[in-house]
């Protein structure tokens, strides 16, 4: 598992929520999707690790790295 | 694996229903059973209604997910797969008298009460639908394992789901180093698929005595192998 990430990903109440790579808990939720991203960009350029970004299924719809590479692509959803 | 741990899996197997498919096999793999699925072999020399018999006579648990019964539009035939295998499945157990008569069965739906209206012989039965929502999909099919097959200690359905959502960016970052395009991905085989998420529950140590146990079983035979050769 990629330990060094963040992740965008759809909760139970409709809305978004922030976890970081292997964590069942969330670090903050959110209404919606665009504030759910704004955030985890935030922390992942803090902590310097990647943010991936998933779709309602659970797949993934974009990947940035903030980390030591700059690395930017997007992963065309499924 | 043995009969108690196979899930016959009966769902339709259009690109839609994958975003459903997809945590089904995820959650039923992560609680330490094994699904079996008409995808998993395709033989072009066997005749598919003789496999699915096969996997039903196999499995002690069944998901039938009958979503998809409903046709959308003018002259669009309804789907009759799903309700077929559905009767194969209780008659087995209706009709048998050994062990199959413990079989088990799910039956999900979009709506809670949609169904009756083109079955309505198993209206007095419990279903759980899923809203065409993965999430509750993973919950419904979570909550069912510990009310009817009466696994205990069992994580939470949003720790569930977060770990299918780790799962899932570690399959897509790892396939595309090794080559694979999102299309590959896409219409990957379901045995691979499989795999994968049997590897990453043991390897990720997640919650799944079965498949520890079976990795276990793996490796001691491999080193009496490697003993012998020695």
């Amino acid at each position: 598992m990629a330990k060094n990430s963040h992740h965008v990903v759809p909760n139970s109440k409709g809305g978004w929520s922030v976890k970081k790579s292997g964590s069942i808990r969330a670090s903050k939720t959110f209404t919606t999707h665009l504030d759910a991203v704004e955030y985890g960009k935030k922390i992942s350029i803090d902590s310097k690790s990647d943010l991936i970004i998933h779709g309602k299924d659970g797949t993934i719809q974009k990947k940035d790295s903030f980390g030591k590479r700059t690395i930017k692509r997007n992963i065309k959803k499924s | 694996m043995s009969y108690n741990k196979n899930v016959f899996i009966n769902c339709p197997f259009d690109e839609e229903y994958y975003s459903l498919l997809r945590p089904l096999l995820f959650t039923i793999i992560y609680l330490g059973y094994n699904p079996r699925i008409a995808l998993e072999r395709s033989d072009s020399g066997e005749i598919r209604l003789a496999k699915i018999c096969e996997f039903i006579r196999e499995s002690m648990y069944s998901i039938h997910d009958l979503s998809r019964l409903k046709s959308y539009t003018a002259h669009e035939f309804s789907r009759q797969n799903m309700p077929f295998e559905l009767g194969l499945d209780i008659g087995c157990r209706s009709f048998s008298n050994n062990h199959l008569q413990e079989k088990k069965c799910l039956i999900l739906e979009t709506d809670k009460y949609r169904f009756m209206k083109a079955i309505s012989d198993i209206s007095g039965s419990d279903i759980k639908n899923h809203n065409n929502d993965p999430l509750i999909l993973v919950r419904q099919v979570r909550n069912w394992f510990v009310e009817t097959v009466g696994i205990k200690k069992v994580p939470s359905p949003t720790s569930i789901w977060y770990s299918f959502n780790d799962y899932a960016a570690d399959f897509y970052e790892k396939r595309l180093e090794e080559g694979f395009s999102s299309d590959d991905l896409n219409i990957m085989p379901i045995p691979e698929y499989i795999d994968f998420i049997k590897e990453w529950c043991i390897k990720n140590r997640k919650y799944n005595p079965s498949l520890l146990n079976s990795i276990n079983e793996k490796i001691n035979a491999n080193i009496e192998i490697m003993e012998e050769a020695n």
